[in-house]
């Protein structure tokens, strides 16, 4: 890259000339087992799950704090679809494995079983959002109707951003996937992705065991 | 998410291949190419909206609330980010087509233009950081002079309430969350890697994104004073459910502080994965200085607690255009919830806003009296303690909102607490400065002033901590000089401190001693005269963030104005020593303060990649005059002497 000068520049014009650099920088020190990139993914995951964590407390002030909260949860006559968010849970937990086996697969240069572990968790997710959106739609109340509703719209929804964003990075994977990308030796772009989909579906976990079950 | 160390896809360019086509004008990363893609993003989340709407059969189709909040606050700035290239490098990852690995081409200043662009290099990052963040301390120190002049006497001179709501809630926005925080995180980007023998951050790209969100949530911040209605009028703390039945300003709020959030936890989460992964070979942490450290604990704070506030001014936001009902008592929902929350952030987020701070004072104070600090460890295990203990007294905010009586005895203990760890940070620099050699330049004496203000502001803390003195300061004009004498007195100091300090490093230039400690003198003068009567005006029970006041309080107040008035013009005094000691100072040697920590060790301002070879460290960071003693060796020359 020949357009690039070679020494370091100074800031204004007429600061004295730097010392010449032959090249880029130099490699940094790794002074930490951790990779970086992975390190980096699972702070951002602490940042989300504080998130979820003000949701959650959100949650909490409505249905057990709040003096006026109601005996029965949802409040009468409303009700939440349990068993369609079982299918859901399942759906999801699935994926959780399909998507291990992708990383496997890439750990083993097997590069088919790589495309096959995403599609099919991509699938999957794409299913479990579908059927959330169509929940929703018949779901019988609406973000006005009280408290409830805007902490399980508010928890669900959340999540199911969130399963969206997971969405997103395992496209990206994919299409890297399908372009020859990743081998036994660099697979960090499925890894990572890998990461953050097993934490959209623990949280889904408690999400569903909160607002459902419970 | 790449970093530096990542070895890069084998798909990568290599050097025989043909070089990249180059791009039309309007299509290169920049303003250009921004000007139309900001457009453009505005009107598909408005096409969005308008979609969505006309399909659910809603009336009107065309809502304007909706369409400025999706296509002006989320797509529009997302194509502004697009346009000026701070996605570039990853959609071609994305896209899996090739991308020059680590091509380096975005990284450097060559001119003042470069500084206006994206740039991937830690300190020309953190000089935009302190450029744009000194940007919105003038706007909102603007901000602070008008409503000052509306209390100057009692009685309404110039505003409404409405707009005097305005003024001050604008102030404390910007002052907190556009100049404070990010100013630190400008400070740290520039000297933390170089701190570290680290060529840069541990993700460069997503440092530039950092920073270029900041812009974007200053410019919401105050482009709600074009909303009809006005700016948001409810103080920087935005008291649910208040803020879900303001005019629509208050939007601009719930949304910038979301992009500062975002911005402050990606730089967040760089510092650390920095910190951890980059450190030199020989740099333990106990080596590491205690700036260092100060920002790994305050990354700590901002990755755990910032989305705390995320998620309340969701809720508002919810409650809002959803008429959902998180804070509304009719429909079951729980108003104090919101404080709790809140808090739950803005109380370690004000040791967010001082951590840093610390860190850059004990490098001060070291450097300037000579001497190793004193009880390094403790220091660093008292960032520590305030970490933890930071989480366990937000609801000494709530003494007098109606919560849990029982929650009051336990908040105010912990508040106490806190203050011994922060008591052991003063007394540590005291003892360091004790039979030093002090050099009372400019920065020492920012470092001085800094710790006679924040004794004082700990100690009103300390009163306000307790409850039966609480119940009687609260919302009165006590609580803003105790803000004041930690916040300006505390870190809008420090920041001077650290900027005076770092200035020969960042620009190859000295500044203006004798500007310098002008600025000083009169800063630290009309400081006191503009917050220390607060004090009294709260005691005798003057009430905040209201635009009319008691004929009795009006001699204190318009002493507190003029004090307020001078203090704005000393920022002038500052911003001419900047700028033309930037341009024609004099030109600085590699080590004008004889510090030994590795910034200091290469020249200034320092190569565009830090080092030719990552240096070795064999020692601590503050051994001044401990013969024989050497915190780092760089290659071709070991450490210059560093001994007073
Ligand atoms: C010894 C340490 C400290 C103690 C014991 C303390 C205690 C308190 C208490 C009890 C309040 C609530 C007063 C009220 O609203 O009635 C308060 C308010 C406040 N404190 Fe501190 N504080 C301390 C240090 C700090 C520091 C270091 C900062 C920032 C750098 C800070 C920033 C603030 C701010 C911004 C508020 C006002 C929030 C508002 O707008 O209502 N404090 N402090
Ligand atoms: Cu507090």
């Amino acid at each position: 890259m020949s357009d690039i000068p070679i020494s370091g520049g100074p800031h204004l014009a007429g600061s004295h000339p730097q010392e010449a650099i032959p090249h880029g920088p130099p490699p940094a020190n790794r002074s930490s087992r951790l990779d970086a990139a992975t390190l980096g993914m699972f702070l951002f995951i602490a940042s989300e799950a504080m998130l979820f964590g003000a949701f959650f407390t959100a949650y909490f002030f409505v249905r057990v704090v709040n003096p006026t909260a109601t005996e029965t949860w949802p409040p009468a006559p409303f009700e939440f679809p349990v068993f369609v968010a079982g299918v859901n849970t399942a759906i999801l937990v699935t994926s959780s494995f399909t998507i291990h086996w992708a990383t496997q697969a890439i750990k083993r240069n097997d590069r088919n079983g790589l495309r096959a572990g995403l599609v099919v968790t991509i699938l999957l997710g794409s299913a479990f959002l579908l059927t959330q959106a169509i929940e929703y739609a018949h779901v019988g109340f609406n973000t006005g109707d009280g408290a409830f509703a805007s902490v399980f719209f508010g928890l669900t929804g959340l999540h199911g951003a969130h399963v969206f964003v997971g969405l997103s990075l395992l496209t990206i994977a994919a299409v890297r996937a399908f372009r020859g990308h990743f081998s036994a030796e660099h697979h960090h772009g499925v890894e990572i992705p890998g990461i953050y989909w097993h934490f959209v579906d623990v949280m889904w976990i408690i999400v569903f065991f909160a607002v459902y079950v419970l | 998410m790449t970093s530096t160390t990542e070895p890069h896809s084998q798909h990568g360019l290599r050097p025989g291949d043909p070089p990249p086509r180059r791009r039309g004008i309007f299509m290169r990363p920049g303003y250009l190419r921004a000007s139309w893609v900001t457009p453009l993003f505005f009107l598909i989340g408005m096409y969005i909206v308008v979609a969505l709407r006309a399909l659910a059969g809603w009336d009107p189709v065309y809502d304007w609330e909706y369409i400025v909040l999706i296509a002006g606050m989320v797509t529009a700035p997302i194509g502004f980010l697009l346009g000026m290239g701070v996605f570039d490098y990853w959609l071609y990852w994305i896209s899996g087509r090739p991308t020059v690995a680590d091509d380096h081409a975005s990284h450097g200043a060559y001119s003042w233009k470069d500084y206006f662009k994206v740039n991937t290099d830690h300190k020309v990052i953190g000089i935009q950081y302190l450029v744009t963040t000194f940007f919105f301390f003038v706007a909102g120190g603007f901000l602070a002079m008008l409503f000052r002049a509306e209390l100057a006497e009692p009685g309404m001179q110039f505003f409404d309430t409405q707009t005097f709501n305005g003024l001050v809630s604008a102030h404390a926005t910007l002052m907190i969350f556009v100049f404070i925080i990010p100013a630190f995180a400008g400070l740290a980007n520039f000297a933390v890697p170089l701190m570290l023998g680290a060529p840069d951050m541990a993700f460069p790209r997503l440092n530039a994104l950092s920073f270029w969100m900041l812009p974007v949530a200053g410019a919401l911040f105050l482009a709600s004073f074009l909303a009809p209605g006005g700016a948001f009028a409810t103080g920087w703390t935005s008291y649910a459910p208040l803020a879900s039945e303001q005019p629509f300003g208050q939007v601009f709020f719930n949304m910038g502080v979301q992009w500062a959030g975002a911005s402050s936890i990606a730089t967040a989460l760089n510092f650390l994965v920095t910190i951890i992964t980059m450190r030199a070979p020989g740099m333990t942490f106990w080596r590491m200085p205690l700036l260092v450290w100060a920002n790994f604990t305050t990354s700590l704070l901002v990755v755990i607690a910032t989305p705390f506030i995320a998620g309340s001014q969701f809720f508002v936001m919810f409650d809002r255009v959803m008429h959902t009902s998180f804070f509304t008592p009719d429909n079951g929902g729980y108003v104090l919830g919101y404080q709790h929350i809140f808090w739950f952030y803005s109380h370690p987020a004000v040791y967010i806003m001082v951590l840093p701070g610390f860190g850059i004072i004990s490098e001060v104070i070291s450097v300037f009296s000579r001497k190793p600090i004193f009880g390094y460890r403790l220091m660093a295990v008292s960032l520590i303690g305030i970490l933890v203990l930071a989480f366990s007294v937000w609801a000494h905010h709530m003494f007098v909102a109606g919560m849990a009586d029982w929650l009051r005895i336990p908040m105010m203990i912990s508040t106490l607490l806190i203050a011994v760890p922060t008591g052991i940070k003063v007394f540590s620099w005291l003892a360091t400065l004790w039979e030093g050699k002090l050099h009372l330049s400019t920065p020492m004496l920012f470092a001085l002033g800094f710790i006679s203000t924040f004794v004082i502001g700990g100690l009103s803390g300390v009163y306000v901590a307790s409850v039966p003195i609480d119940i009687h300061a609260s919302d009165t004009y006590f609580v803003v000089a105790h803000i004041h004498y930690v916040l300006f007195g505390g870190s809008v100091f420090t920041i001077f401190a650290g900027l005076y300090y770092w200035f020969p490093k960042m620009t190859g230039r000295m500044f203006d001693e004798r500007l310098g400690k002008l600025h000083f003198w009169l800063t630290f003068v009309t400081f006191n005269l503009t917050f220390f009567p607060m004090h009294w005006l709260g005691l005798d029970g003057m009430p905040r963030r209201v635009a009319d006041y008691a004929g009795t309080y009006g001699a204190l107040n318009m002493v507190v104005s003029i004090g307020s008035f001078v203090l704005g013009a000393s920022v002038v005094i500052f911003a001419y020593n900047i700028v033309v000691s930037w341009a024609r100072g004099p030109v600085a040697e590699s080590n004008p303060w004889k510090a030994m920590t590795i910034e200091w060790q290469v020249s200034s301002p320092p190569p565009v990649f830090n080092f030719d070879e990552i240096p070795q460290v064999v020692g601590g960071p503050y051994e001044y005059g401990v013969p024989g003693a050497r915190h780092a060796v760089l290659r071709g020359g070991a450490l210059q002497e560093a001994h007073a």
